[in-house]
């Protein structure tokens, strides 16, 4: 595998993340497209890491994973709260803070 | 040697501060007798200082100060809390404590079941105070301060009465007045501290004439100046009006403030700074025209007035301006003498008037009085001596002081016939109108049906009857007065005789009386047709000159409609639009982006997505 095509693939799986939370209305969803544009990142590092020989890379996907982790704890627990209350899971719905 | 002296103005202070606080909870007698017995000790203490200083001989009597504390001392201004002791001084201590205290005592029974009783005696108490700081002062700045705080006293006490609408508004004229003359006081002061690098009276004289010539341009306006704030203190033309609006106030009020001591603040005034005003000629001329102008028109307006406290307002102002007069002309000791013993019949005169007031239950026209003399002799008796002294009726203090004006206003060097036939002409005037308000009040039958008069209790006629005593015998006392003051004045004045003119002012003053007499005794008739021959003379002077409606129109209307205008264009059309506009404007334009904010989440991240790849591009393309 090429350079070039790690860096096509990892763009394209950013981009599809990106699409995703815009388009969509659904918080898990949307959440799961946050997943997709990190892990593209992830794949992104691993990759190099590999390419140059160096460790640092490896590392730096390892921590992004655990804040992943730790944010969509955060995250499932507030989308949960919202459903229980308002019932509706739009997020268009959800502009309670609008100026 | 005077270490104790300054206890003359803690009393009257200590009073004031005790009936303020403990007023309300202290019962009526109480409040009395502290309200009396402070203004009595502090006269004590008067006469405890008077005799310190006749131990000493003539010439060490003067410059006493006594600096009981350092209070400012910035560059070369210095300011010490000190009292000026003095023959002048203690002489106005005298009169202030002395007749101040009469009037207390009889405060005490005209007073009586005053629901706010003890409050009038704390006024009373501040008033005393203040009057002694001004007269104590030893520089500028206290005498201001004293000037200050009896304008604040009179202001108090003329507004006693708060419910009355008419006793507020004169109270509020009055300060008015007073004020405009202590801001020509203080721009003296600032004046003087430029020109002499201090304030105190006893460096300032002592400078004075090396550093300038008479008339110079610098002393002409120091000494105007100070003039205003004296015209205005004592009520002389053209800042007069005041004073016979101020009588809305109780009479002991009247008599102790508007007619014994603190309208003569601005005849102390000239005679504290005669050395100012010797370098001052011109002025001086000034001083003696306005008094005597003053003392003839005020005497024209009370011919016809029908109050009875505004007659003898009138009057006061009237015998001010001989005093003004007096001083102008340079001979001080006998205005100073003048002052006392109109402090003694006035006092006496505006006391027996509120005497009657009790009597009739507030009545003070004189047209619903009359026959009198029999209902309350001892009032009566006390009147007719106090108008005999006004009148300047042979041997009461009344005929030595004003008749010693009289010939001097023509023998003194800066004396002249016009001043002497206006001084007469005043004389029989006085006379006239005193003795007309004595024959409509006190002689014929009552012309008050529902009114049942009787005699004041004996703490309102003792008063009288002490005040009485001084009005008849106090002319003994000028040629005390004349020696006793000399040092201060730095001469004995010169007393002239010439029988001629002392037979045509006493010719004056009696042919006064009698055509009062003849008037509103013998042929009631001839007045009503002597009133509709004269009638626009009488109108003239039954309005006051009209001088109240001049001001009106001149002054209060103008600034009324300045007011309104400014009101109107001004606050409403100029400021509140512009603030109004800009306030409406910053809201439409923060409401234009507060759009922005939509609560859509998706909306943002696409505005975050746009963002970063714009700034993505740059980066990369530029």
């Amino acid at each position: 595998m090429g350079e070039q095509f790690v860096l096509l693939i990892s763009a394209s799986i950013f981009c599809v993340g990106t699409a995703g939370f815009v388009i969509r209305k659904n918080p898990l969803i949307m959440f799961m497209s946050v997943e997709l544009m990190l892990n593209s990142v992830n794949f992104l590092l691993v990759s190099y890491s590999s390419f140059l020989n160096s460790l640092d890379g490896q590392i730096f996907a390892l921590m992004i994973m655990t804040v992943a982790a730790a944010e969509v704890v955060v995250g499932l627990a507030i989308i949960l709260t919202i459903f229980r209350t308002r019932h509706d899971m739009d997020v268009d719905h959800i502009d309670v803070l609008k100026g | 040697m005077f270490a104790s002296s300054w206890l003359i103005l803690l009393f009257p202070l200590l009073g004031f501060i005790g009936l303020s606080w403990f007023g309300s909870r202290i019962s009526e007698k109480l409040a009395g007798l502290v309200g009396c017995g402070t203004v009595g000790a502090s006269f004590f203490m008067t006469l405890v200082t008077l005799s310190n200083l006749l131990f000493l001989p003539p010439e060490e009597r003067v410059g006493h100060v006594q600096t009981l504390y350092q209070w400012v001392s910035a560059g070369s201004l210095k300011l010490d809390l000190a009292i000026l002791v003095d023959p002048l001084s203690v002489f106005m201590f005298l009169i202030v404590t002395g007749v101040g205290f009469v009037i207390h005592v009889y405060s005490v029974g005209y007073m009586h079941d005053d629901p706010e009783y003890s409050r009038f005696f704390a006024y009373l108490n501040l008033f005393i105070f203040s009057m002694l700081v001004l007269v104590a002062a030893a520089d500028f700045f206290f005498l201001i301060v004293g000037w200050a705080l009896v304008g604040l006293a009179s202001y108090l006490l003329i507004g006693f009465w708060r419910e009355k609408t008419s006793a507020v508004l004169a109270a509020r004229k009055a300060f008015v007045m007073n004020v405009i003359g202590d801001v020509g006081m203080v721009i003296a002061a600032f004046v003087i501290f430029e020109s002499f690098g201090t304030l105190s009276f006893i460096d300032v004289f002592a400078a004075a004439p090396g550093m300038f010539r008479p008339n110079d341009d610098t002393m002409l306006l120091i000494t105007l100046l100070l003039l205003v704030g004296a015209f205005a203190k004592s009520a002389q033309l053209p800042l007069h009006t005041w004073l016979p609006d101020a009588m809305e106030g109780p009479t002991p009020v009247s008599a102790l403030i508007h007619a014994a001591t603190m309208v003569t603040a601005g005849v102390y005034l000239i005679a504290r700074c005669h050395v100012l005003y010797e370098l001052a000629p011109y002025t001086m001329y000034f001083i003696a025209g306005v008094g005597i102008i003053t003392a003839v028109f005020a005497g024209s307006m009370a011919l016809v007035q029908y109050d009875i406290k505004r007659v003898i307002a009138y009057s006061t102002m009237s015998q001010l301006g001989y005093m003004f007069m007096a001083v102008g002309i340079g001979v001080y000791s006998m205005g100073m003498f003048h002052l006392m013993t109109h402090a003694f019949f006035k006092a006496l005169l505006f006391l027996a008037a509120g005497s009657v007031i009790h009597s009739l239950d507030g009545e003070q026209d004189i047209r619903k009085m009359g026959g009198l003399q029999n209902v309350m002799p001892l009032t009566h008796a006390t009147f007719l001596i106090g108008a005999l002294a006004l009148a300047g009726f042979p041997l009461t203090s009344g005929y030595f002081s004003k008749e010693a004006i009289i010939l001097s206003s023509y023998h003194a060097e800066m004396g002249n016939i016009v001043f002497w036939a206006i001084a007469v002409l005043t004389a029989g005037m006085t006379a006239f109108y005193i003795f007309r308000v004595y024959f409509y009040t006190f002689v014929g039958g009552l012309r008050s049906p529902g009114a049942h008069p009787h005699e004041s209790p004996g703490i309102m006629v003792i008063p009288l009857v002490v005040l009485a005593g001084l009005a008849l015998l106090g002319g003994l006392l000028g040629p005390w007065v004349d020696s006793f003051l000399a040092p201060v004045f730095g001469r004995v004045v010169e007393h002239h005789h010439n029988s001629v003119l002392e037979a045509i002012a006493l010719t004056a003053g009696i042919g006064g009386i009698a055509a009062a007499g003849l008037l509103y005794m013998v042929s009631k008739d001839r007045m009503d047709l002597l009133k509709e021959a004269m009638a626009p003379l009488y109108d003239l002077l039954f309005h006051k000159y009209y001088v109240d409606e001049i001001y009106d129109f001149l002054i209060v209307r103008p600034t009324k409609a300045i007011g309104v205008f400014m009101e109107q264009k001004g606050e409403r059309e100029g400021i509140d639009f512009t603030v109004d506009q800009v306030g409406l404007k910053v809201k439409e334009v923060s409401h234009g982006i507060s759009l922005w904010q939509s609560g859509k989440v998706r909306a943002y991240a696409l505005n975050m997505v746009v963002g970063m790849v714009t700034i993505l591009l740059f980066v990369v393309f530029m």
